[in-house]
């Protein structure tokens, strides 16, 4: 190293007071274990056999000289507003206000990333606890390196917005950091009381919110690299096509191509503007070996109840025998969800500089540290000579969460030996992706004379959605089927004496990935379905009858559930007469103790399902940003729509039918009905907020139509005749 | 091909293929990054923009055809950070970003919106802005465009 930049680290060491905490008296603190334990609630609330990384963060917070702090952010900003909630939780047991704090990613090469991607609304309620204790942690140590300056008590040392004060003297959080050499190691500090928030739960603007509204914000395709080229990708439209022969002559001749690159199956063409090698791409002519042969009808036969591997995931009483036992009729009905795609505005794109011995990666994914992994597989190289950067994301729903397009720009970059941008068309989004899978559902019950349900079963099929990804092939193997996230929510929450939840595990031809809110989108679909034709079917009122299994007094979560329902009865004017031409509908769910209920009044003009009304009864536990919560809650009811009356994706001689915006529609301006939202603050922790209020909309959709028109649906997306 | 044009009230001049798409140029050219790239189809909005007071889909206008006319991007939507046009000034009221990506485009339909009309009702904006959002940011951007024509009819 030379010397003039060892003291030029020397001096960033030093003007970066919290490196220098980092490095020594917190880095055990900092760097190991609320990484451990937010990992370690994780996997608790996740039920998740999680890997877990132990890589090294260079700092979570640093003190900056204008008296600002920057927080790098472990989770990934993709809309969901996660910035803001790790914010307020710092500000908070800091004491400076929200505009103090600057949020960006971290990195994977020095950076407290974890391995886990971000998902499963998980983010701010695993956080919630070591964002505030580290936080409280800096607080308390610079009270105390305050108080050694001036010769005081530690208890003498006031904080407030960011200034150290004690009788006349004062200073700021940053002059302190900057003429403090040794730091004393703290106790564990004792954080606020929520009686004593100022800034959790309370109104707040988003912190990213100004750059969004300026156009500032940078996204994976807004970020450069000096003397990049850009890579356009030759793809087939079919799934699992190789390449058989590649005629790229005129390609070559087009203007501004410097190279057509083929490496196994990957073919690109690199040239000087994305412009030139688009332009450049549709002269390339490719016959393409197209294996996979899979039609529609391949896909509904094999995701079908009775057909895979089933595991048993719950089990109370004798619920099958009593529904075989002849002396009652059994209900029984099944449901089908449909394939569909993420389609998330931002395409996925990367940009990769490939070295000798230092890769640098740009893109905007939901778990980094995989994305270094795949990288470093694909160019064969060590792990830590990759440093992955993580610009906003253009939205993920979980599309993110697969590796993205970094591994292609890396062998790209290692063969031209510039740094290469390369991103999807929206055809490639489409027809090349990763897409939730389709499922079907058995619902079988029992009623008692009195309208009650005796046993109740339910059979969900579904290909892995995500378990094969965190536990491999022989873990998926160990554990039957994949009830972890395509089963998540299919077992029945409902105090009914038996009952009985089996996972038939088959695998599709078709690439397959989570999706918002993952197995709880398609289980409440089906299981909140038909709660609701079955209190039709006993001429219950649909609340009414849920009330009556949610009896359970000692269950924190059946009593929430029971509070979140009565909340929704008194909000949506459910008991108020209705309209003529107006069907009304609800149903809730449980996901990861974040409870989400919605009632929806729906009319039929036209011949179509127009949604007027959704009001919306989230119990999320402590609230930390409540307008944010809310936005999740309104983007949640529009995806909900989007995906009841809208989406589906088909597949024919293996290729996925659905190329363009214009043949997958989604929910637009024109579906927006009026939103109502509601928190109960159940629990004293935070929930997820993400997703959990998205499952109840189809259900609840489609118990409103029931409602109106007696009949009911059972397919999404649905449709009328 | 040399082509000029006025880029945010900036005499601009560029030589580059005259089929190339604007967004294109905007972006990768002329290094304006809020006009975003989403379908490349003129079928999501993404990359909305103004040329000569209409709002266009710039993914779709061949550069030639913009010779001699008036873009205004994001960038050049405002006065200044201090004066804010009634849009970008609703939406921070509102909150109206999740992920932002699809919002300068909304933000540029919008203004075009209530430029033409200046009080427009629910059903106004439903039915005159088709670009995509797929957080759902919807029901803001309705609220946020009855605010910012209300601020724009106070400062008239
Ligand atoms: S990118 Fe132009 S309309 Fe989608
Ligand atoms: S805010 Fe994310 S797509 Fe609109």
């Amino acid at each position: 190293m030379s010397k003039e930049k060892k003291s030029f680290s020397r001096r960033k060491f030093l003007q970066r007071g919290v490196i220098v905490l980092g490095g020594s008296v917190v880095a055990s603190y900092l760097g190991c274990s609320p990484m451990r334990r937010f990992t370690a609630q994780k996997v608790e609330s996740m039920d998740l056999p999680a890997s877990i990384s132990s890589l090294k963060p260079d700092f979570w917070f640093e003190i900056l000289a204008d008296n600002t702090i920057l927080l790098k952010s472990p989770k990934i900003e993709m809309g969901q507003g996660v910035w803001t909630g790790l914010a307020m939780m710092a500000a908070e047991e800091l004491e400076v206000s929200l505009d103090k704090i600057k949020v960006e990613h971290a990195n994977t090469g020095s950076g407290l990333i974890d391995n886990v991607n971000t998902g499963g609304s998980s983010s701010t309620s695993s956080l919630y606890g070591p964002v505030r204790e580290v936080a409280a942690t800096m607080r308390e140590m610079l009270k105390a390196a305050a108080a050694k300056q001036w010769n005081v008590s530690i208890s003498a040392v006031k904080t407030e917005n960011g200034t150290l004060s004690s009788g006349g003297k004062k200073a700021t959080y940053g002059e302190i950091v900057a003429s403090t050499k040794e730091w004393d190691e703290p106790k564990t500090p004792t954080l606020k009381p929520k009686s004593a928030f100022k800034i959790i739960g309370k109104e707040v603007k988003r912190v990213d919110l100004k750059p969004k509204v300026m156009g500032t914000a940078k996204y994976t395709l807004d970020s450069e690299l000096p003397d990049m080229l850009y890579a356009v990708l030759v793809k087939s439209p079919y799934l699992d096509a190789t390449i058989k022969s590649v005629d790229s002559n005129e390609a070559t001749k087009s203007a501004g191509v410097v190279k057509i690159v083929r490496e196994g199956n990957l073919l690109a063409v690199v040239a000087k503007s994305f412009y030139a090698a688009d332009s450049a791409a549709k002269k390339v002519v490719v016959e393409w070996n197209t294996p996979n042969k899979t039609q529609q009808a391949d896909l509904i036969k094999l995701v079908t109840v009775g057909n895979g591997k089933e595991a048993n995931i719950q089990k109370e009483g004798s619920a099958k025998s009593i529904l075989k036992d002849n002396k009652t009729e059994v209900f029984r009905q099944e449901y089908r969800t449909p394939m569909a795609t993420h389609a998330q505005m931002e395409v996925n794109g990367a940009i990769a500089h490939v070295e000798a011995n230092k890769v640098l990666i740009i893109t905007g994914s939901q778990g980094p540290s995989q994305v270094r992994d795949v990288v470093a597989k694909a160019i064969d190289i060590k792990k830590d000579t990759i440093d992955v950067h993580t610009p906003l994301l253009g939205g993920g729903f979980g599309r993110k969460a697969a590796p993205g397009l970094a591994a292609e720009a890396a062998i790209i970059s290692k063969i031209v030996g510039k740094p290469i941008k390369v991103y999807n068309s929206r055809q490639h989004e489409f027809q090349n992706g990763v897409y939730r899978p389709n499922t079907h559902h058995v619902l079988q019950a029992k009623m008692t004379k009195d309208s009650k349900i005796e046993a109740i079963t339910h059979d969900q099929a579904t290909p892995d959605m995500y378990v094969r990804n965190m536990v491999g092939e022989i873990g998926l193997k160990l554990l039957g089927s994949d009830f972890l996230s395509a089963g998540h929510g299919a077992s029945l929450m409902y105090n009914v004496p038996n009952k009985s939840v089996s996972v038939w595990n088959t695998d599709v031809p078709i690439p397959i990935s989570i999706w918002r809110a993952v197995g709880m989108f398609p289980n409440t679909f089906a299981i909140e379905s038909f709660i609701n034709e079955l209190a039709h079917k006993a001429g219950k009122d649909a609340i009414d009858f849920r009330l009556d299994m949610l009896t359970d007094k000692d269950d924190k979560i059946i009593e929430r559930s029971r509070k979140v329902l009565e909340t929704l009865i008194e909000k949506s004017g459910w008991e108020t007469p209705k309209a003529d031409g107006v069907g009304r509908g609800i149903a809730i769910g449980n996901d990861r103790k974040s409870i989400a209920a919605a009632a929806i009044e729906v009319e039929i003009i036209e011949g179509k399902i127009k949604v007027k009304k959704v009001t919306n009864v989230l119990d999320m536990g402590q609230i930390i940003n409540p307008e944010g919560i809310k936005a999740q809650i309104e983007g949640c009811v529009m995806m909900g729509i989007s995906a009841t009356l809208y989406e589906e994706l088909t597949v024919k001689d293996g290729q996925i039918e659905q190329a363009y915006f214009s043949q997958y529609p989604l929910a637009s301006l024109s579906d927006v009905p009026e939103i109502l939202s509601f928190l109960l603050e159940g629990d004293d922790v935070p929930y997820g907020v993400g997703e959990p209020p998205l499952s109840p909309i189809a259900p609840a959709i489609v118990g409103a139509v029931l409602n109106l028109t007696g009949k009911a649906l059972r397919s999404l997306p649905l449709r009328l005749s | 091909m040399k082509i000029d044009f006025k880029l945010n009230g900036k005499p601009t001049s560029i030589d580059v293929d005259p089929a190339m798409p604007l967004l294109w140029v905007v972006r990768d050219e002329l290094k304006l990054t809020a006009t975003k790239f989403g379908c490349g189809m003129a079928m999501c909005g993404a990359c909305t923009l103004h040329i000569d007071g209409e709002a266009i889909r710039s993914c779709s206008v061949p550069v030639e055809s913009i010779a001699g006319k008036n873009i205004i991007t994001l960038e050049g939507l405002s006065e200044s950070e201090a004066n804010l046009h009634p849009i970008q000034q609703a939406w921070m009221e509102e909150q109206v970003p999740q992920c932002g990506y699809c919002q300068s485009g909304f933000m540029m339909a919008a203004a075009k919106l209530i430029k033409e009309n200046p009080n427009p009702t629910d059903d106004d904006i439903k039915n005159g802005i088709t670009n995509i959002c797929r957080c759902g940011t919807h029901p803001r951007i309705i609220k946020a465009i009855k605010r910012a024509a209300e601020i724009n009819n106070q400062n008239h």
